[in-house]
Formats: structure tokens, C-alpha cells, sequence
């Protein structure tokens, strides 16, 4: 529903640009879900999947991390500067050791806010969203200075050793392990979400803070664990796409008409906070972003399609909360008659 | 010569905080009404563009700058619309507006101007002027720093007299504090909440929609995608610096405009050599100390962000 509508909009802002809205349609799904594109799909759709994974967990407690553009940028370049020096260690230990030190540092990225959120009450909205510009302004310092690939013009890392890439799957494309390695996450944020009493604090958290007190929960400790967890999921997400796609770390490792980070708000948001769901917006959005790339090379139109698709999906999503809502309330009344 | 050097700092530090305060007074005011708006970040871009358009296809910098106004209006009916009207989450609305804006704007840029990217991007030549106050503009040093700005600059100066004296000296003002507090009894005492809320918003939307024309039409002479970059939200940190205080927002945003333009000029004039990405990150930084500083157990409007249902 909510997808047919941002669709229509779609159309109506494509007419007033002059694009045929069916050529343009076409060239969008051909770029995301045709048999080529596929696996393409699936290397944007990963990143997508694990922060978004991450957010669910902090956004069920109502905490809104939008910093996990940042968070991916810090978790990306320690994997990109460990990894040149971490050759001579066996495999798969390496792997793993990178990883864990992705997830670690965009955990700490996450750790200022969330100390201000949990102690002290400070938005986290703003202080998450001014931290990505201090990443990715610390990061690009790092690419320009002291970790510059010395050989290479644009400002990145030197290519990591070919012995430490994620190995990949299908031979001659980019479908590599660690894909199956974030989708293998969703049932594990699953369980967490959906079978633990820490899920249950989540969301007593999410109903309000007083509650939560009351409920005996430690609010500030349950504040920092859901910021934690979300900001090690970013990092992860930044160390699988420096080891299995871009083998470097470059300023443009988030694509710019729609930046991971904050994609997968709307990702976590279209897929009602439900792993599942999540995994499959992950997908859709994933194609999305590929398939405006297409249709803006195949039929000329500009590339910030994207964005506006997901965000009237997301308005659309909100108002069917609203909707379902109200039907719920007349029904229940209805029935008390 | 120090007082030649601080003036400038003081002079370009005004105009670091014409956007800033234009978009702070008017989002304290919504606050003050019980609404958390992050997508004045949104409006502003909106108004940054519309501006620009309209400046480019007419030359005319008033009409750009009363459309940018009516773009942020609407922007600003949106949110009413969907948050005020509707009760959805204000934050989650926030952010996708925020999204929205910068895909529709940049899109609609390069629809305008093509995809290519030519080597100079499309631009105005005339861009909006200081305008020099008469007499007050000939005191010497203040006159020449303070009365020599762009008409948004007292705008942005007037309006926060105005605001305080709406906010604590008329019954509508009374009625905002109130239903930012506690919108249930103000509903039982007869109070319109969501009208009320609905002509703030309005005029939200018109000043951060002018906010977003300095931008565009006055200190640059062009449009650039996601233009705003986070002012809307530092905007939002500097009313919490500010203590929901009109009054004490103008020190505020002067205080964080002054240590930015300080940092600026020392980075330029290469004296202390630091990279530029630090000069770059710094105001971001800065929101972060204000509200350590300032952000710690203060307590904002009872009811900020807090959807509101009527009870029938």
C-alpha cells in the first residue's frame, strides 16, 4: 500500500521532470531485480541489513541512534588500517579479529551519546547526527593524511592483501561470505527481539522511561546496551564492506544519494521494527538504490528518486499506524456496544 | 590592530548566526507549544532551494526570499499536518522529512539544470546586500559591524523581543507555555491545543523557510545539495543552550557564531596550522559541549514531543 502510493508520487514528480514514469519504472527494476542485478542488490542490501538490524533493537526502546552513518565510517577504516597489518595471521582468525574490532569501534562511537542520553537526558538525535559529521570529517583527515595510500590520487587506504578479503561465493561476481553472514544475523536479532527479557525491557523502555522505572528496570544501563548494540552492528556492517567489496576504505564507501547510515533508518522503520521484515526492506531498498543509478543512466533521471521513494513510504507506513489505530479503536467499540 | 581583528571575527560571526538564531527563535517557539520539529533542518534546505530557483528565474531577491517563506509554510503544514493533526511520532516524522527534502530538492536541482555536472554550477549575480541603518550605522565599530547586515539579520535581531514579549506578556503566549506543559488540562480549560500549535507552526515555517534564503541568495551565490548540513539541529541545541529563553538564545547562538568564526580565521590566517577537516568539524563539536554544558537535567516544556490526542 504504502509502496503503490510513494510509487504514484513518484510518477507525478517524474512527469513534472518530463520522464516517462513507465520507462523510467522499468529501468528502475531492471537495475535492482533483474537475473544480473541480483547479486548486486544483495552487496547494498547488506550493510542496509546489519545497521538496520542494529537500529531495530535501539528504536524498539524508543532511542533514536541516527548516528550509524558515522558509526559504519569508524568500524570501516580501523578494519581498512588493522587490516595492513594483520597479514601474517591465519585465517579465519583474522577475519574475525578485524570484524570484532569494527564492531568495537563503532561501539564506541555510540558510547558518547549514549552516556548523555542515559545519564543525563541529552537528545541523542542531535548529538548521534553531529557525530557523523565529526566522523566523517576525522575520517577523511585520516584518508588525507597519515593512512593515504601514498601511490594512489584520490585520498583512500592502500588495498588490503588479497589473503584477508571475504572469499567469494559466486566466482565472477561481488556475492561474498559475508553476506550470508549478515542474513544468518536475522534469526539471532530474532531470538533477541523476540524471545528474551531483554526485548521485554526494550520495549517497556520504548512505553516510557517513568514506566520502566517502575518496572524495576536499570533504564540508564538498558540505555547504553541498546545504543552499544546497534553501534557494534554499524561498525560490523563498515568492516564486511571494506573486506568483501571495496578491499580499501575511500571517502565515497557510503553511496551519496543514499548514504547507508541513514538508509537503514528507514530500512528498520519500513520493516516495523521486525527482523524479517527488515531483511526483506533491506533487499527492496537495496535495489532501490541500484535500480535509480540505472534508470538514472538509462533514462536520465536524477538520482535523488531514491530518497524521496523511501521517505513517503516511511510518511505512508506512519499514517497506516495511524489508520490501523483508529480502525482498532472503533472496532473495540463497536464490540463494547 | 586586536580591535581591527576582533571586529571582523564579531562582524563575520553575525553572519554565521543569522540562520542559526532565524530558525532557533522560531523552533523555540514551537517547543515552548509542546512540539520537538527536527525537520526544520528540512524546511531550511527547502527554503535554501526555493530561493535559489526563484532568484535564478526572475532575479528578484525580495519575491526569492517571501517564497523561500511559503515553501517552509508549507513544509511546516506537513509536519502540523501529520504530527499535530494525526499525533504520529514526531521524531520519526522529523527524520523522514529530513530525507525527503534532501532527495527531493537535489533531484529537483539537477531535473532543472541537467545531470551533468558543469563546471560552474548555475549561479545568481546578485546576491542580497547589507543594508546600512541610518545614524545607527555611523556609531563608530558597533555601527559598522552590527548595522551593516542583511535585512535577515534583524529580522532575526527583532524577533526575538517579539517572541519573548509574545510568549510572556500576551494571553496566546500564556496559552503556548500552558499547552506545552500539559496540553490534557489546557484541552479541559478550553484551550484550541492543535489550533494553537497549527498557527506556530505557520510560522516556523515561514522564518526557517528565510533562514534557508540566507543560504542560498545572500552569503552563497548558488544551491548546493543538502546545503543546510545539520544547521536545523544545531539550531535545536542552541534553543536547549538557551534554556527555552528568547532572550537568552541571541548570547547563545552569538557565543557559538563567535568561537566559529574565531576558529575560521585562525585557519585561514594559518597562524596555529591545523587541518581544515578539524575547522570543518568544529561546530559540530561544539553542539555537543553546549549540550553537555548546557543540556544536563534541564527541563524543557513538560509535554516536548509528546504526541497529543484529544479525549472526548
Amino acid at each position: 500500500m504504502a509502496i503503490g502510493i510513494a510509487f504514484l508520487v513518484g510518477s507525478a514528480i517524474l512527469l513534472l521532470a518530463g520522464v516517462n514514469p513507465l520507462v523510467a519504472y522499468y529501468w528502475l527494476f531492471y537495475g535492482a531485480f533483474s537475473a544480473t542485478s541480483l547479486v548486486e542488490t544483495f552487496v547494498r542490501a547488506t550493510p542496509l541489513l546489519l545497521i538496520g538490524l542494529g537500529l531495530a533493537i535501539s528504536f524498539t526502546a524508543r532511542i533514536w541512534n541516527i548516528g550509524a552513518e558515522g558509526q559504519f565510517y569508524i568500524g570501516a577504516t580501523i578494519t581498512a588500517v588493522l587490516g595492513l597489518y594483520t597479514q601474517s595471521l591465519p585465517q579465519p582468525f583474522t577475519f574475525f579479529l578485524l570484524l570484532a574490532a569494527a564492531g568495537v569501534s563503532g561501539a564506541a562511537w555510540a558510547l558518547p551519546p549514549a552516556i548523555l542520553r542515559a545519564h543525563y537526558g541529552i537528545n541523542e538525535i542531535i548529538t548521534t547526527l553531529m557525530l557523523n559529521y565529526i566522523a566523517i570529517y576525522t575520517v577523511s583527515y585520516l584518508l588525507h593524511n597519515p593512512f593515504r595510500d601514498p601511490v594512489s590520487s584520490f585520498p583512500e587506504t592502500s588495498t588490503l592483501p588479497e589473503q584477508i578479503w571475504i572469499p567469494i561465493l559466486v566466482p565472477g561476481t561481488r556475492f561474498h561470505m559475508g553476506i550470508l553472514l549478515a542474513f544468518f544475523t536475522v534469526p539471532v536479532i530474532y531470538f533477541i527481539l523476540r524471545r528474551t527479557a531483554f526485548s521485554m525491557k526494550l520495549e517497556i523502555l520504548g512505553s516510557g522511561r517513568k514506566t520502566a522505572e517502575y518496572a524495576g528496570i536499570n533504564v540508564t544501563r538498558l540505555i547504553i546496551q541498546s545504543m552499544l548494540i546497534s553501534g557494534f552492528l554499524a561498525g560490523v556492517a563498515g568492516g564486511i564492506e571494506v573486506l568483501g567489496i571495496q578491499h580499501k576504505m575511500r571517502l565515497e564507501i557510503s553511496p551519496s544519494i543514499s548514504p547507508y547510515g541513514y538508509t537503514a533508518i528507514a530500512v528498520a522503520l519500513l520493516g516495523y521494527l521486525n527482523p524479517v521484515l527488515i531483511a526483506a526492506t533491506s533487499i527492496f531498498l537495496g535495489g532501490i538504490i541500484n535500480g535509480s543509478m540505472t534508470m538514472h543512466r538509462m533514462a536520465n533521471v536524477p538520482v535523488g528518486m531514491a530518497g524521496i521513494i523511501q521517505a513517503i513510504m516511511i510518511i505512508f507506513i506512519m499514517l497506516g499506524y495511524y489508520l490501523e489505530e483508529k480502525f482498532a479503536t472503533k472496532l473495540l467499540e463497536r464490540l463494547k456496544q | 590592530m586586536i580591535a581591527e581583528l576582533v571586529s571582523g571575527i564579531v562582524y563575520s560571526s553575525i553572519i554565521l548566526l543569522t540562520p542559526l538564531l532565524l530558525a532557533g527563535i522560531a523552533e523555540l517557539l514551537v517547543e515552548k507549544s509542546g512540539l520537538l520539529n527536527l525537520s526544520i533542518e528540512a524546511t531550511m534546505l527547502m527554503g535554501a532551494f526555493t530561493a535559489f530557483m526563484v532568484a535564478y528565474y526572475t532575479q528578484d531577491l525580495l519575491l526569492a526570499t517571501i517564497t523561500a517563506g511559503v515553501a517552509g509554510i508549507i513544509m511546516c503544514l506537513l509536519f502540523a499536518l501529520l504530527t499535530v493533526f494525526l499525533s504520529l511520532d514526531q521524531m520519526v516524522i522529523g527524520l523522514a522529512m529530513n530525507i525527503l527534502t534532501i532527495g527531493m530538492t537535489s533531484y529537483l536541482y539537477r531535473a532543472s539544470f541537467g545531470w551533468y555536472v558543469s563546471p560552474v554550477p548555475p549561479h545568481i549575480k546578485e546576491t542580497i546586500r547589507p543594508i546600512e541603518i541610518p545614524v545607527l550605522s555611523d556609531i563608530p565599530l558597533i555601527g559598522e559591524i552590527v548595522f551593516h547586515q542583511i535585512p535577515h539579520t534583524y529580522l532575526a535581531f527583532l524577533l526575538v523581543p517579539l517572541v519573548w514579549w509574545f510568549l510572556f506578556k500576551t494571553r496566546l503566549g500564556l496559552k503556548t507555555r500552558a499547552i506545552g506543559e500539559d496540553p490534557q488540562v489546557a484541552d479541559y480549560l478550553g484551550i484550541n491545543v492543535n489550533l494553537i500549535r497549527f498557527y506556530i507552526l505557520i510560522f516556523e515555517g515561514f522564518i526557517v523557510g528565510v533562514a534557508g534564503s540566507t543560504l542560498s541568495i545572500a552569503y552563497y551565490n548558488m544551491f548546493l545539495d543538502n546545503m543546510t548540513q545539520g544547521r536545523g539541529y544545531i539550531a535545536i541545541a542552541l534553543v536547549i543552550l538557551a534554556r527555552w529563553n528568547p532572550l537568552l538564545l541571541l548570547p547563545a547562538s552569538f557565543l557559538f557564531s563567535f568561537i566559529d568564526a574565531a576558529q575560521l580565521r585562525i585557519q585561514a590566517s594559518g597562524v596555529i596550522p591545523f587541518p581544515y577537516q578539524f575547522s570543518l568539524m568544529l561546530p559540530y563539536l561544539l553542539t555537543i559541549i553546549v549540550l553537555i554544558i548546557a543540556g544536563r537535567k534541564v527541563k524543557g516544556p513538560a509535554a516536548l514531543a509528546k504526541p497529543f490526542k484529544k479525549v472526548r
